[in-house]
């Protein structure tokens, strides 16, 4: 569950976030899309902690994420844009760091590190380095943290950068999955078509102000109005 | 040339735009540079100007020898420059995303090698440089020298010195990453630091300043004399030596033999230059291809499984502070550019401090006691200095883009904070100790005098550790990923120099209570201890108050927007 009112970023004179207010319930899979620079990545940092909030609160399962930082940041797992790692650590032991960083029992971590890792099927090459990673390889990395610790949120910026047809499916198989077991799911992307495979709701932002929000079901209706496609509607709005 | 000079135009734009961007951050930034900056110089200024007067005046040891200090001076001066580039160089010229950019585009090799050359070159010797200006400005002040000398100084003297210094470290540097294609890189490096330790041992074996002194001083009161038949044969050879003669005969008036030296000097910088464009030409860019497959070789030799730090190894520590020591541990012990600059630092550690504790300085002067004590003192407390900017300022930074990890995690930003200080703080702290115990074996029988010192080295230590690690933290640079860049960054020089400044403030506390005692062995009158116990209590207070506000700052600079 994500509550996001009245949220505003301004870095000096430009306003990246403005008055942005939505709610994501339990078990929705919300697609978050926008232009470049239209403030996606910027609501997404706020959410989890990266920017402090000009003004506006969010609150992620109860807790508000600038009041009860740490309890809000528990139950949430996040996917950065661009899956940065510490390079001298191997992918498994990066998994155990993350883990740790969740205070997740050493068992139960384990056990959970096993099964992701066959799950993702990365058990090839998880216990090499990080800096010998491929960016798609990086990305299964950070993907297989955020699912670590059973998350009730997860917050995903851009997931299939460098990921290879079946890493991909992969990846939405299991996000969908989450979905369905009432996690909620709050993705930023470009990706007309996995919005429209996956998301059950779909808000679209410029210039910081949200200018879409609406279920798949109605977005069928919009497309009608067009040539019939996600992205003839996404054109016209953002233009 | 035109793609040499539009790279040129724009890389020189965005320096202006990002260092005096007109945020208050940074003009606030830049107006503490300056003072500080301002202050080390001027300090530099009167300290050399100072030393000068005394050492000619006072202790009155001739143009000649004085000159020959000088001169040793100038070798430190060269090899400091010349391993400071070689360090750099190796990141900006192999490990650079900039490089890897340009090699992409249609530019010759040879000019981004000379662009990376320049832009590393500035970058490491700036603050060298306005050390070196400042000491010259002192002494050529003692002299009454004109405005030209200055000019003279700056622009024909040092600049060419160091830029001569600059080429030979990069020359060196290609040498080295060719040859690392058919020897192993370990066994270079080692060869590397050995063969600079031995030159230095060399260096001063052959010109033997002991030896000179006692020369020289067999033809006082005539030793303002050119006496050039004490020199040894080889020091003719080297630039440090042409820098001294350069400033003996201005002095004496003998502008030719100025002239001439002046132009060896440059002659031999152009052909530098000139050697290392055709080396760089040369190797630049098939080197560069070499050091591709560096990393999988270091990643085979230094893989560790099965220890303590193991994270699939049980802990009773928390998982969060168990999972940071870990990932510290790991992330420093598998960077051989970590390990291997720690072991260098701790080789020189040692040696000092061999030669410290065998040290039979058999003075009797009080005042001439108290010096030396507080020089060793001091230089016990550089040391901390140096390896704390070192390894205690980069540390923050090193967290780099994977800081996203921490900052998105429910870890409160001040637990990571402390964690990495402790981590960073006890070996410093127990260097600090050793160094202090050591170097007042000699004062071993003069209670509470080593006991008080010690405890005062142990508060000096946690003060300059907090200091580096709290604004390195506020100066963190998250895109940086080579620890000897964040060290020699200007947020790094700032504290380095606020460093300077502190050590001297609280060994300088201990300057009457160290004079006290002296004098009262000297003159055989009681002897004022609580003075000594007074001292410390200020250099308590000072370090509890440094320890502080830099605590502060760091702590508060982890919760800003990444």
């Amino acid at each position: 569950m994500i509550t996001l009112k009245n949220l505003t970023k301004k870095f000096g004179s430009f306003t990246a976030v403005d008055d942005l207010s939505l709610a994501v319930p339990e078990g929705e899979f919300f697609g978050f899309l926008g232009p470049n620079g239209a403030g996606k990545t910027t609501t997404i940092k706020m959410m989890t902690g990266l920017f402090t909030p000009t003004s506006g609160s969010i609150v992620i399962n109860g807790y508000d994420v600038q009041k009860n930082p740490l309890e809000a940041k528990s139950t949430f797992g996040y996917i950065p844009d661009q899956p940065f790692l510490y390079d001298k650590l191997t992918g498994r032991e990066f998994l155990f760091y993350i883990g740790g960083l969740f205070n997740m029992p050493k068992e139960e971590c384990r056990r959970e590190i096993e099964q992701l890792i066959e799950h993702f099927e990365i058990g090839d090459w998880v216990d090499k380095r990080t800096e010998e990673y491929s960016q798609g390889m990086r990305q299964r990395i950070t993907i297989t943290a955020a699912f670590l610790h059973n998350p009730r949120t997860i917050i995903i910026d851009e997931p299939m950068v460098g990921l290879d047809p079946r890493s991909a499916r992969i990846v939405k198989d299991s996000l969908k999955t989450k979905s369905k077991e009432g996690v909620s799911i709050f993705m930023s992307t470009h990706s007309l078509e996995m919005v429209e495979e996956l998301c059950d709701r779909i808000g679209i932002i410029k210039e910081g102000r949200l200018i879409f929000l609406d279920s798949r079901e109605n977005l069928h209706h919009h497309k009608s109005k067009y040539d019939g496609r996600l992205e003839s509607v996404f054109l016209e709005l953002t233009k | 040339m035109r793609k040499f000079f539009h790279i040129v135009t724009f890389k020189n734009r965005m320096f202006w735009k990002v260092t005096f961007s007109r945020s208050a951050q940074s003009v606030i930034k830049n107006t503490g540079s300056f003072i500080v900056y301002g202050s080390f110089a001027i300090g530099a200024f009167f300290f050399s100007r100072f030393l000068t007067a005394y050492l000619l005046e006072n202790v009155r040891i001739g143009l000649f020898l004085f000159h020959r200090f000088m001169s040793m001076l100038f070798f430190v001066f060269f090899v400091t420059i010349n391993l400071g580039n070689m360090v750099v160089s190796f990141s900006t010229l192999y490990r650079s995303p900039e490089v890897n950019f340009m090699l992409t585009k249609p530019v010759p090799h040879l000019t981004i090698f000379i662009i990376k050359f320049l832009d590393n070159f500035f970058y490491s010797s700036g603050t060298l440089f306005l050390a070196g200006f400042s000491v010259l400005l002192g002494y050529g002040s003692y002299f009454g020298f004109p405005w030209h000398f200055y000019v003279f100084v700056m622009f024909g003297v040092l600049v060419p010195f160091m830029f001569l210094a600059g080429c030979t470290a990069v020359i060196i540097l290609l040498g080295l990453m060719k040859l690392a294609s058919k020897v192993n890189f370990k066994t270079l490096v080692a060869a590397l630091v050995i063969f600079y330790i031995a030159q230095i041992y060399f260096y001063f074996d052959v010109s033997s300043p002991i030896h000179l002194v006692r020369e020289v001083m067999r033809y006082y009161p005539n030793v303002d004399l050119y006496l050039g038949q004490l020199d040894p044969p080889v020091s003719k050879y080297m630039p440090n030596f042409w820098i001294s003669q350069i400033f003996f005969f201005y002095i004496a008036g003998n502008h030719g033999t100025v002239v001439g030296y002046f132009s060896l000097l440059l002659l031999s910088t152009a052909a530098a230059f000139i050697a290392l464009v055709v080396v760089g030409d040369r190797l630049f860019y098939s080197t560069w291809l070499t050091s591709l497959s560096f990393k999988s070789f270091s990643i085979k030799n230094f893989e560790l499984t099965g220890n303590i730090f193991s994270f699939r190894s049980r802990s009773r520590l928390s998982p969060q502070t168990e999972s940071l020591l870990k990932r510290e541990y790991w992330q420093f012990f598998r960077d051989p550019s970590q390990w291997i600059h720690l072991l260098v630092m701790l080789f020189l550690v040692g040696i000092f401090l061999s030669s410290v504790t065998s040290m039979d300085f058999g003075l009797q002067d009080p005042k001439l006691r108290t010096a030396v004590y507080l020089v060793v003192y001091i230089f016990d407390a550089f040391l901390i200095t140096s390896i704390a900017l070192r390894f205690a300022f980069p540390m923050m930074s090193l967290e780099g883009d994977a800081y996203w990890t921490i900052r998105s995690s429910p870890i409160r930003p001040s637990k990571v904070y402390w964690t990495k200080f402790f981590v960073v703080l006890w070996p410093l702290f127990i260097l600090g100790l050793t160094l202090a115990v050591l170097s007042n074996y000699p004062y071993i029988l003069l209670p509470p005098l080593p006991q008080v010192a010690t405890v005062e080295m142990a508060l000096i230590a946690v003060s300059l550790v907090s200091l580096n690690f709290g604004l390195g933290s506020y100066f963190a640079n998250y895109d940086e990923k080579n620890p000897i860049r964040i060290a020699s960054s200007q947020g790094a020089t700032l504290t380095f120099l606020l460093s300077i400044v502190l050590l001297v403030l609280l060994v300088g506390v201990f300057f009457f209570p160290i004079l006290a005692v002296f004098n009262s062995i000297y003159f055989q009158i009681p002897r004022k201890d609580s003075w000594l116990y007074d001292a410390l209590a200020i250099v308590g207070v000072f370090s509890a108050f440094v320890a502080a506000v830099a605590h502060s700052v760091g702590v508060r600079a982890l919760r800003r927007d990444i």
